[in-house]
């Protein structure tokens, strides 16, 4: 079934979705961004990565950022995490200040960074260990949450002996075992083949529903921050900042089969206005590279 | 899980391509035996190379200090002009006695011509080691072989000696009978034909010989209270051992901390990197001047000549973490101290204990260094001293034992890292005989899925 070619506006929100969106503007703000901007010296001169970003983000919020390659979202969520310093501007989990990273900022890397030498539960009960929970209590923890991204029985094994969507599970887990308050991820599923991809998506959906953290997710495939996300943040490049904060109108619960109806495509569409400038779509003017013909003109 | 052989397989020159199990296996065990059959092969084939005689029979000539003892080297081309001069003056001796005016010597000299029989006598066990100069034995030899009671086995003696046997016996038994010193003639002997066996030069022992004086050198006690060869292996390993541990134990925490914090880096680092480039052996004078000429001073020459290396490619492997590991600890909660002890340390682990293997194979070479300054001691020692008597048969085992011990050890610590370090890619990878999988299978250190 094709979709209709008349889609409804992205703003356009049903009575449910635009009623939940309410409740959320009504919760308590987990993370709000002041004024954030952050400069890189380098030998072409400075680039402004990120120019007066201003935003906040209610508790159990889902929220993604996209923006096209190079516009600072890395930098953006890495400052958020603590582990790099704005330049100016302040960030305040729960009306704190933060500086510095901390336990209560959990955040998944692209590149899995697994410890290599701890086995897989080993590596969960991490920060459980930090945090001064006993070893025993620590080990039952770790192999609860192993046991919810389904790797209970490898536990035992060591981070290489996995697949990459094995070890994005085990450090979703990681992270998660130590109950931040708000979770980051960078791109975690952009190394993974489509097939996991989005079972990791589920995943990732499931998990949310049923644990009290607020995500902070990064990528750059637009469906699947709509899929998974309450709202968007899209980013521009030169200088990065906000070009707009989009309130997804698919309702929830979420499921695959959401990603061909109007809103969703409405949606997709306004974002793929958003992060690719049209005069590049035009210009099909390919040199003509030495091209052996076939002989039967089909093209 | 066996793989289908592929033509590629089939090469031997295939660049980054792993040979057949079998084929390298063949090629380590090349890598052994090919040097060594080189050397059994230029030292028993006669043609191949051996440039000189070794003396067997020898004797003095007259008015020539130069003195070749049985067991010297001389040259191919010298040896036929040695042996012409000595013919020449049996020759003279021998025409006096047919013009009845016999030549005549003194009897010190006559008893030296006589023990030059004596390495035969030894050679052929007649004789013991320290009776060389045992005149009586001597006589007997002399006597014994002329009458043809012995028959010399491990020398053949040429005819032309055992005339001069016989010869040399008729004058000698003429003036006593049984043995007397106080009868001997003083009517001048024949000396001895010089005889040899076709050799290499003395610095390249073949291999029989290095055996034979390697398992003299190791099971006999010298006299004079020189330590046994086991004492001195034990007090060179004692050196090494406290030279690089005291090199490890302060070398290590400062790199860690120098290639963990720019503080520490920039406070030490430029410093360690000046020292290193000042050798260490020119310190030695001061080391003995003031620590003494005992062991201190060697333990302190292995401790400088490796502890600023180790600090500077320790701190180097420090840097090379990932430093994605430590911000994924620090967003996990983890401070400084938990940062350095449970990311840095455990991270590095397996690449610090690589570099002290290849840092402890540079501590032999400063061994060696320390154990010359001050006492001479330890393997060094006796390489040093046997060196200079040019006893290379004597030389060799030693080094060899050197060479072996850092071998294994090496070998060893390698083996180890599948204990250590199972998770590492190389250990993984890397193909498990069956004792490195019953180590493995009785630590429960690892689970395999695949
Ligand atoms: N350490 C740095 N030094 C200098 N410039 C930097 C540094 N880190 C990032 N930048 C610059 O800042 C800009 C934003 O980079 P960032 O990595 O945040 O982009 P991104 O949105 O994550 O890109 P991508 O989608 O490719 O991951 C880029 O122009 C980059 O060149
Ligand atoms: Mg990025």
């Amino acid at each position: 079934m094709p979709p209709s070619l008349e889609l409804p506006s992205y703003l356009s929100q049903s009575p449910e979705v635009s009623e939940r969106f309410e409740k959320l503007r009504n919760r308590p703000v987990k993370l709000k961004v002041e004024n954030l901007s952050k400069k890189f010296d380098t030998p072409n001169g400075e680039i402004s990565a990120l120019n007066k970003i201003n935003f906040q983000i209610f508790r159990r919020e889902f929220i993604s950022v996209i923006g096209p390659s190079g516009c600072g979202k890395t930098t953006l969520i890495r400052i958020l995490a603590g582990l790099d310093f704005p330049t100016s501007g302040n960030v305040f989990l729960e009306g704190r200040k933060m500086e510095g990273p901390g336990a209560e900022r959990g955040m998944v890397f692209q590149d899995y960074t697994l410890f290599p030498w701890l086995s897989v539960k080993k590596n969960v009960m991490f920060g459980l260990e930090i945090k001064g929970l006993g070893k025993l209590k620590a080990e039952a923890e770790a192999m609860e949450w192993l046991d919810i991204v389904g790797l209970g029985k490898f536990a035992d094994a060591y981070p290489e002996q996995l697949s990459g969507g094995m070890k994005q599970r085990v450090a979703i887990a990681r992270s998660l075992a130590n109950r931040p308050e708000i979770l980051f991820l960078d791109e975690p599923f952009g190394a993974l083949d489509a097939q996991t991809r989005s079972s990791m998506q589920a995943y990732l959906l499931k998990i949310w529903q049923n644990v009290d953290v607020t995500v902070f997710f990064v990528t750059h495939d637009l469906d699947e921050a709509i899929y998974l996300s309450d709202r968007i943040l899209v980013l521009r490049a030169n200088p990065g900042e906000i070009d707009e904060l989009i309130e997804v109108p698919v309702p929830r619960p979420r499921a695959p089969g959401q990603f061909l109806t109007p809103e969703f495509l409405a949606t997709k569409k306004r974002l793929e206005e958003l992060i690719r400038p049209p005069e590049l779509a035009q210009n099909d003017e390919f040199p003509m590279v030495r091209l052996t013909e076939v002989g039967d003109e089909v093209e | 899980m066996s793989e289908v052989k592929s033509k590629s397989r089939e090469h031997w020159f295939g660049i980054r391509k792993d040979l057949a199990p079998g084929r390298r296996t063949l090629l380590t065990v090349c890598s052994f035996g090919i040097p060594l059959l080189v050397w059994v092969t230029v030292s028993y084939v006669p043609f191949i190379w051996h440039p000189d005689i070794k003396l067997e029979i020898s004797a003095d000539r007259d008015g020539v200090t130069t003195v070749f003892t049985a067991g010297d080297r001389v040259s191919k081309e010298f040896f036929p002009t040695f042996v012409e001069a000595v013919r020449q003056e049996n020759r003279k001796v021998l025409d006096a006695r047919v013009k009845n005016n016999p030549h005549f010597v003194s009897r010190r000299e006559n008893i030296k011509r006589l023990r030059h029989l004596a390495p035969l006598g030894v050679a052929n066990g007649w004789l013991k080691n320290n009776e060389r100069q045992n005149d009586e034995k001597i006589f007997n030899l002399w006597k014994q072989l002329a009458e043809g009671e012995l028959a010399s086995r491990a020398i053949s003696l040429s005819q032309e000696n055992l005339e001069i046997i016989e010869e040399n016996w008729i004058l000698l038994s003429k003036a006593s009978p049984t043995f007397n010193l106080k009868l001997y003639p003083t009517e001048a002997l024949l000396k001895l034909i010089p005889q040899g066996i076709s050799s290499n030069p003395v610095y390249l022992p073949a291999p029989h010989e290095v055996i034979n004086a390697g398992w003299l050198d190791f099971n006999t006690v010298p006299e004079n209270g020189m330590p046994t060869m086991w004492e001195r292996y034990r007090h060179s390993l004692n050196i090494i051992f406290w030279g690089f541990a005291y090199s490890c134990l302060l070398g290590i925490p400062l790199a860690i901390l120098c290639g963990s914090f720019d503080f520490f880096s920039k406070l030490h680092e430029p410093f360690v990197d000046f020292f290193r480039y000042m050798p260490a052996p020119t310190f030695s004078v001061l080391f003995v001047a003031f620590l003494g000429t005992a062991d201190a001073p060697k333990i302190m020459l292995v401790f400088v000549g490796t502890f600023f290396q180790l600090v500077l490619v320790i701190a180097n492997t420090t840097r090379l973490l990932e430093n994605s590991l430590i911000e994924a600890a620090q967003t996990l909660g983890a401070k400084r101290r938990q940062l350095l002890g449970r990311i840095i340390l455990p991270g590095i682990l397996p690449n610090l204990y690589n570099d002290l293997r290849i840092l402890l194979g540079w501590a032999w070479t400063w061994l060696v260094i320390a154990e010359l300054i001050g006492e001479k001691t330890g393997l060094t020692g006796f390489i040093d001293t046997q060196g200079t008597r040019y006893n290379f048969d004597r030389v060799f085992p030693v080094i060899i034992l050197i060479g072996l011990t850092g071998f294994f050890t090496d070998r060893l610590l390698n083996w180890l890292r599948y204990l250590f370090f199972p998770w590492t890619e190389e250990v993984r990878q890397a193909p498990k005989g069956l004792l490195t999988r019953l180590l493995l299978s009785s630590t429960d250190r690892t689970t395999y899925f695949k």
